[in-house]
């Protein structure tokens, strides 16, 4: 194309009037020549704003020849995926004739794609009228596609989290549903084995039976009232002794309506492993039993009840004053075997003593810290 | 005082039951569903209820609740889970936790229809939990 060759001698010449304005051994034009930033500088004057001069950085950056580069317009770095508002920003930079700073998609040559960090700022001559453009070129594609790599990474991450939550949570679900369940049924079948021995007392005619049947009754509701105080303190792993012992005691003094019995109460919370309840409750049930049937023999009496730490250790004391009187072999000799059975699965110590009409009767749990602190 | 007793488990009911006579009250019906105690609210005017919040249709015994409070019918929840009940008690004038004891419930029927006798002057006892201890108090005049 004569007209192209035209075009690009016309460029060449330009570009060869710019290098002949410097001396060979002229400092700046050595600098452009071999610097490691691509330059270019282009000529407005002439038609479509043609490179008249590229340095050797430009060349390895684009991979086109010095021949293919003089007397085109920049816009051959362009490529499809070229956004279309960046290339305007830039033309109405240069059509202003005004500084511009793009990160713009280009194509070398063989069609790969680099991201471009541009800068073309005018370079006017006395008169302020512009003589060239200048543009220098970054290839900043690493820390593009880094960038593109981490926000992938980082939707990656987030998805992930998400699913995760997801799960847990619906894991959380079922397994809250299942605890209540699962602690309904338990609460039922208590309620029920305890019905079932109560319909057997009221149909049998046999006092004595009737008796064994109350006394099975008995413990069964204790353990009905363990059931009950689990699982409502904050840390559902604790049980507090306490808590068990006031509804416990005054149930059981309350339903005697005996007026003659005299209940005082000195609590303070004391929580335990909820995997200790159960012993521990079955103890408090029959020492609490024990004093208030003595006091439903003779003319009342008075019972007090101590739960509370001692040098670190927790004390349960069941005082009572009332004339110990011939109690139910059967269910004394129960009672008994299932206070020695808690007692040895506590390691608890539980001293009796008599002082004329008063019964005191002190359990004595040992706790290490380290025991106390992890169930 | 004629009771009745609104719980979906045969077993517990019937012997809720002999308890509630051995105090000496009648006992009206036995319902296990809302339906069933809807229509025992309507034909046998009872004094007072004992409402299972779990009945056989789901947990309708709040409604069961509301309905008896709307006809003026004094009742106690009796449920495995009191923190199901609604902030206001759906007009309850309190709730026995499940599974109770033989004195527990015993006390708390005593209490109950000592009150609705009219004479509020006993203590409730500890296995009644009162309408009015968990219920935010309103502000004094």
């Amino acid at each position: 194309m004569p007209e192209k060759d035209q075009f690009q001698t016309d460029a060449r010449n330009a570009g060869n009037r710019l290098v002949a304005g410097h001396v060979s051994e002229d400092p700046f034009a050595a600098a452009f020549k071999a610097t490691r930033m691509p330059m270019i500088v282009t000529d407005p004057n002439q038609s479509d704003n043609p490179i008249i001069f590229c340095n050797n950085a430009f060349l390895r950056l684009s991979g086109y020849s010095d021949d293919e580069v003089i007397g085109r317009n920049c816009r051959f770095l362009q490529g499809p995926e070229t956004d279309q508002e960046t290339i305007s920003k830039v033309r109405e930079a240069i059509a202003a004739g005004q500084d511009v700073a793009v990160d713009i998609l280009n194509y070398r040559k063989d069609g790969s794609q680099f991201w471009n960090a541009v800068f073309i700022s005018p370079v006017r001559d006395e008169a302020g009228a512009i003589i060239y453009f200048f543009a220098s070129q970054l290839d900043f594609t690493n820390v593009k596609s880094r960038e593109a790599d981490l926000a992938a990474a980082r939707h990656e991450a987030e998805a992930e989290v998400a699913k995760h939550t997801a799960n847990l949570r619906s894991a959380l679900e079922a397994r809250t549903l299942l605890v209540h369940e699962v602690d309904h049924r338990v609460k039922n079948n208590l309620l029920t084995m305890a019905s079932i021995v109560k319909m057997q007392a009221r149909v049998t005619k046999d006092d004595g039976r009737r008796q064994t049947l109350m006394s099975v009754l008995n413990r069964i509701e204790a353990l009905s009232t363990v059931q009950r105080k689990l699982f409502t303190l904050d840390d559902v792993s604790k049980f507090d002794i306490s808590e068990f012992a006031r509804e416990l005691v005054t149930d059981l003094v309350d339903a005697t309506g005996r007026k003659d019995i005299r209940l005082t109460l000195d609590l303070s919370p004391l929580l335990v492993p909820a995997v200790k309840a159960t012993p521990l409750s079955l103890i408090v049930n029959e020492l609490v039993g024990d004093a208030v049937r003595r006091g439903l023999s003779d003319g009342g009496g008075d019972i007090h009840v101590v739960v509370r730490r001692l040098n670190g250790h927790f004390l349960i004391r069941i005082e009572d004053t009332s004339e110990p009187v011939e109690p139910d072999i059967e269910n004394a000799e129960l009672g008994q075997m299932l206070l020695e059975a808690s007692a040895r699965q506590l390691g608890a110590e539980i001293e009796r003593k008599q002082e004329g009409r008063k019964t005191i009767v002190d359990v004595v749990l040992l706790v290490d810290d380290h025991q106390e602190n992890t169930h | 005082m004629k009771v009745m007793i609104v719980e979906d488990e045969m077993l517990l009911a019937m012997e809720l039951e002999s308890e509630v006579e051995m105090a000496g009250h009648e006992v009206t019906g036995l319902a296990m569903s809302r339906s069933q105690a809807q229509e025992q609210i309507g034909s046998s005017k009872p004094d007072f209820a004992f409402v299972d919040i779990h009945l056989m249709d789901g947990p309708t015994g709040v409604d069961v609740g509301r309905e008896l409070a709307a006809a003026g019918i004094p009742y106690v929840f009796v449920s495995g889970n009191i923190k199901k009940i609604p902030q206001d008690f759906a007009g309850a004038l309190g709730a026995i936790e499940k599974p109770y004891t033989m004195n527990g419930m015993k006390n708390a029927l005593a209490y109950v229809s000592a009150v609705i006798a009219g004479d509020a002057s006993g203590s409730p006892p500890v296995s009644l939990v009162l309408a009015e201890d968990v219920t935010p108090a309103k502000p004094q005049s």
